[in-house]
């Protein structure tokens, strides 16, 4: 019986090795590929994705690898030298930009694409919502608890709005799509600034009340909403349109209720002459340039992505092969990548004088 | 390696004044210098760890106090200045969820173990055996994915529903089941991941359990419940031990709770509502802290919380099962 | 009379509650395997050789098998070696006062919030390193992996009957050869076993792997300070997606996670009678 046994244990440890084996084997004898990382917002997730799924198929000595987490996974990892690429919706602020220049390398920032921050909501048999900049307000400040509000009502009479608690879903990770839309709100609403306030993360005050719920990353923010009825959620487009999640409208600041579409998003970017500050600047850009731009057909909650990369000072972060290769691929995102076939829905490509910005930095990259 | 044969003559003269002093003769145990590396490393290791996370948690402690364990904001702001971090629900959440779990997995465990020890048949037995080792091995991660997709909507259909429509009245069932990402939820699933734990540790206690003591319940005439019952309360310090070792357990997990929880800053004894707990909470912002001036501390006040509760917990449990081993052998 | 019935009422309602009780105990593993079945294995059947070798773009996951076999591998080589000295030491000195700290130490150890080496770990090696690595996750792992094997190690070799020490004694052997000569090889078994559980455990653990390895899941690793990818780590990620595609494929992952698993567990519970995990 001993015996029995004992050959058993063999037959396993002989088994884990002859799998292993192979699997080691395989690693040492694949052909020379250079593998990027690219790490942090979420709110870009399909159009890097496209845009890795096209280029890994042109390029197949290239390898990237996407990694989600939120912006500010995005800024830290890219600060800790954990990512190459480092993605982040907000521009980086002062203090953060300081602590990347103190590593002795020069940081570059500069926007990537055009999205938008829009407001699902899961309620059965109703399609179409319009939220005016108040209701909008008091929904995230957990004012109104009802979805059946006399002033939701009043402003949607063909929607039958049932007498359910309001739940809210927020990211439970430091988000650019969070920081975008509680700029968006502070904005619009004195009361937001001064009792929540804008940033990455924020203290929700709808958590208090038991009926705020969070999810990690924009994926798990729609994933919580798509599971719970009488739930509305900020995200970004592509989730939704991905998701096959409803809209609702958002009130613009000439009144008017618009849904965000390429179209009214195209609208946003062209209302606003943007700045765009010099990439080893960027932490003097403003987040709030694109939000609540004028126009009759422009959507409000508009943003500019961003991508940090070093410029590589001395070989600092990167070696002579992967600096090549980030600049291949930066080069192709803000060049080929911004074609309309190889934009992903839900997003708009950068101005074509943004684009430029952002290909002179890449250019200044030392390999 | 100048180091090495210094290392040996300093412990072989440390050897001969003991010998002259005190002992019998011994040679140097050869033993101890291989073995002894391993252990001070592991040692050091330990003592390690605990400075890392003390030495880290240290500016949260000079900045908030020790209300960063007792209030509840979790307030990260671009300004230095507006940043406040609270653990106070993450560490509710924590204690909660895992008191939750052993009340489920006390009652199992006990009925489990006399099951095994007093009435399966020799293969029987052997097959809940097998099957409660394969859940305590189990990879958390299939409890994870498992719970998230198939035991949160179970729950909040068939159990959080039904409570909260007919017995809201009571205050841990008066939050409404929103996702069914909840306290509950969480405790649940920990109480299945940590059930064998507590049977492995009440079940080795009842087989211990003097063979005279049976003979003396049988000879009583008392039923088979009586019986048990005292039985029982002869090993109740192994079932205790065994519970606050499984909450240690319970404590600890990450990723299966992470997935359940919710991660909402609420502090309720709302069973329905979501919540967080501290390693949830380390695993969702840790990746983001650096960014912050003073999130990290915080992040790491709550792993030295999460530390401590863990080696108290495990003396604790480690020295009551000790002594009472002891009491049984003697 | 009825005093005696309503004692054996009371028997009947404690054998059926207990009965029900041990059931509800066990049930949740069966409905665990029985999920991951049905909703793995159509996955797998559908993609194929592709699901176990293709990377994540090709719909596989092959990158992630690599680097859970790798995590195995080099966290059994880094921890094994402690653990066996530490466990030969707690069983040879088991009243000394380290001894005793020992002891306790691995108990602790084996009930340690894993989260928390995750982020020593990342504080002491990726952070240093300025890169996510297999290495770094290796290095969690072996934290996790050593208290396993060296308690395990411990308990066979005190197994061993006391006879056998004091022949050897007897026959004048030092310690040292009495250890590795006599003691050892015959616990062979208990040690192996210890070892293919601390390998099970390594394999399905999630929370280390969080800030140390990276992940890699569009190319085979090719380097040990590079990052890695590992099952798990992937499920989890998976999991927080909210497109189908991306559960069904951590479903996939996990029916693969639990294959291995039981790959390793079977054996290990063949050749022993009582596991502890």
């Amino acid at each position: 019986m001993e015996k029995k046994q004992n050959s058993l244990i063999k037959t396993a440890i002989v088994g884990i090795v002859i799998v292993i084996s192979p699997l080691l084997s395989g690693c040492i004898t694949s052909n020379e590929s250079v593998t990027l990382r690219t790490t942090g917002a979420t709110f870009p997730q399909y159009q890097i994705q496209k845009w890795i799924d096209i280029y890994q198929q042109s390029h197949p000595d290239i390898k990237i690898e996407y990694e989600g987490g939120g912006s500010g996974h995005g800024q830290e990892a890219f600060l800790q030298g954990l990512t190459q690429v480092g993605r982040t919706d907000p521009p980086v602020k002062e203090d953060t930009w300081n602590k990347l220049l103190n590593t002795g390398d020069q940081p570059l920032q500069f926007p990537e694409i055009v999205g938008a921050v829009v407001v699902a909501f899961n309620l059965p048999g109703i399609n179409e919502l319009k939220l005016s900049r108040e209701i909008l307000v008091d929904i995230f400040m957990g004012y109104i608890e009802y979805w059946d509000n006399e002033s939701i009502e009043q402003l949607n009479p063909e929607a039958n709005l049932p007498h359910e608690k309001i739940k809210v879903i927020h990211r439970s990770d430091s988000s650019g799509t969070t920081a975008i839309f509680t700029t968006y709100l502070s904005l619009i609403s004195e009361k937001w600034a001064n009792r929540v306030g804008a940033g990455k993360t924020v203290d929700w005050p709808v958590d208090k009340m038991g009926r705020g719920l969070a999810g990690k990353g924009n994926p798990g923010v729609v994933t919580i909403l798509k599971q719970t009825e009488g739930s509305i959620c900020y995200t970004e487009l592509s989730f939704v349109i991905e998701e096959n999640l409803k809209i609702a409208s958002i009130e613009n600041k000439n009144g008017k209720f618009i849904k965000p579409v390429t179209e009214t998003i195209q609208s946003a970017v062209s209302q606003v002459s943007s700045f765009i500050p010099d990439p080893t600047e960027g932490y003097k850009e403003d987040v709030k340039q694109l939000l609540d731009a004028p126009g009759d057909n422009t959507y409000p909650i508009v943003a500019f992505s961003h991508l940090l990369v070093w410029q590589n000072k001395d070989g600092k972060h990167y070696s002579p092969e992967e600096a090549k290769a980030i600049k291949g691929f930066l080069t192709w995102i803000l060049t080929e990548g911004q074609k309309k076939e190889n934009i992903a829905p839900g997003y708009v490509a950068l101005p074509s004088e943004v684009a430029q910005i952002g290909l002179n930095a890449v250019n200044t990259i030392q390999s | 390696m100048p180091l090495f044969p210094f290392f040996l003559r300093y412990f072989r003269r440390k050897k001969n004044e003991d010998t002259l002093h005190f002992k019998n003769i011994k040679r140097i145990d050869t033993l101890k210098v291989i073995t002894s590396p391993a252990i001070i490393f592991v040692l050091l290791l330990f003592v390690w760890m605990l400075t890392v996370y003390f030495y880290n948690a240290l500016p949260a402690f000079i900045r908030e106090g020790l209300e960063v364990y007792f209030r509840n904001t979790w307030q990260a702001a671009e300004e230095a200045s507006k940043e406040y971090y609270g653990l106070a629900a993450p560490i509710w959440g924590t204690i909660y969820t895992s008191i939750i779990a052993i009340l489920i997995a006390l009652p199992i465990s006990i009925a489990d173990s006399v099951f095994v020890v007093d009435y399966a048949p020799k293969k029987v037995k052997n097959f809940f055996i097998i099957i409660s080792d394969m859940m305590a091995g189990l990879p958390t991660i299939i409890y994870g994915i498992w719970g998230a997709f198939v035991l949160v909507p179970f729950l909040q259909k068939y159990v959080m529903m039904p409570l909260y429509k007919h017995l809201s009245f009571i205050p841990i069932f008066s939050s409404p089941p929103i996702t069914g990402y909840s306290y509950f939820s969480a405790g649940i699933l920990l109480g299945i991941m940590v059930t064998p734990f507590a049977s492995a540790i009440i079940r080795e206690a009842y087989q211990m359990v003097p063979f005279t003591y049976r003979e003396a319940t049988l000879s009583l005439g008392l039923t088979r419940y009586e019986a048990t019952k005292i039985l029982l309360g002869y090993i109740k310090p192994a079932i205790f031990s065994g519970a606050i070792l499984a909450f240690g357990r319970a404590v600890g997990e990450t990723v299966a709770v992470s997935l359940v929880i919710g991660n909402t800053f609420n502090l309720s004894i709302g069973l329905f509502a979501p919540g967080y707990t501290i390693s949830s909470l380390i695993a969702n912002q840790f990746g983001n802290a650096f960014i912050y001036k003073h999130m990290l501390p915080a992040l790491y006040a709550g792993g030295l919380a999460l530390f401590i509760i863990g080696l108290i917990v495990n003396v604790v449990g480690l020295y009551l099962l000790k002594r009472w081993q002891k009491n049984v052998e003697i | 009379m009825s005093r005696y019935k309503t004692r054996k009422g009371k028997e009947v309602v404690f054998l059926v509650a207990m009965a029900i009780l041990t059931f509800v105990g066990i049930l949740p593993l069966f409905h665990i395997i029985v999920t991951v079945f049905t909703e793995g294995l159509p996955v797998i059947a559908e993609r194929g050789f592709t699901f176990l070798t293709g990377t994540l773009s090709n719909g596989g996951i092959g990158p992630a098998i690599a680097g859970t076999f790798i995590l195995m591998f080099l966290s059994s080589l880094i921890g094994l070696p402690v653990a066996l000295l530490v466990g030969i030491y707690a069983y040879e000195y088991p009243n000394s006062l380290i001894g005793r700290w020992t002891k306790t130490l691995l108990q602790i150890m084996l009930e340690f919030p894993t989260i928390l080496v995750g982020v020593f770990v990342m504080n002491i090696v990726a952070i240093p390193m300025g890169t996510y690595s297999g290495f770094a996750g290796a290095f969690a792992l072996a934290v996790i992996l050593m208290p396993y094997v060296a308690v395990y190690t411990q308990e066979a070799m005190r197994q061993i009957p006391f006879t056998y020490r004091e022949a050897s004694f007897g026959l004048g052997l030092s310690r040292i050869k009495i250890i590795s000569r006599i003691l050892v090889p015959l616990s062979k078994r208990g040690i192996l076993t210890g070892v293919l559980i601390g390998m099970a455990k390594v394999a399905g653990e999630t929370a280390p792997l969080l800030f140390t390895v990276g992940g890699l899941y569009q190319s085979y690793p090719t380097s040990i300070t590079k990052p890695i990818g590992a099952i798990p780590l992937l499920i989890y990620t998976l999991i927080q997606s909210p497109s189908n595609a991306d559960h069904a494929m951590a479903w996939g992952a996990s029916l693969v996670l639990l294959l291995i698993f039981l790959l390793i567990f079977i054996p290990v519970r063949a050749s022993l009678k009582e596991v502890r995990l």
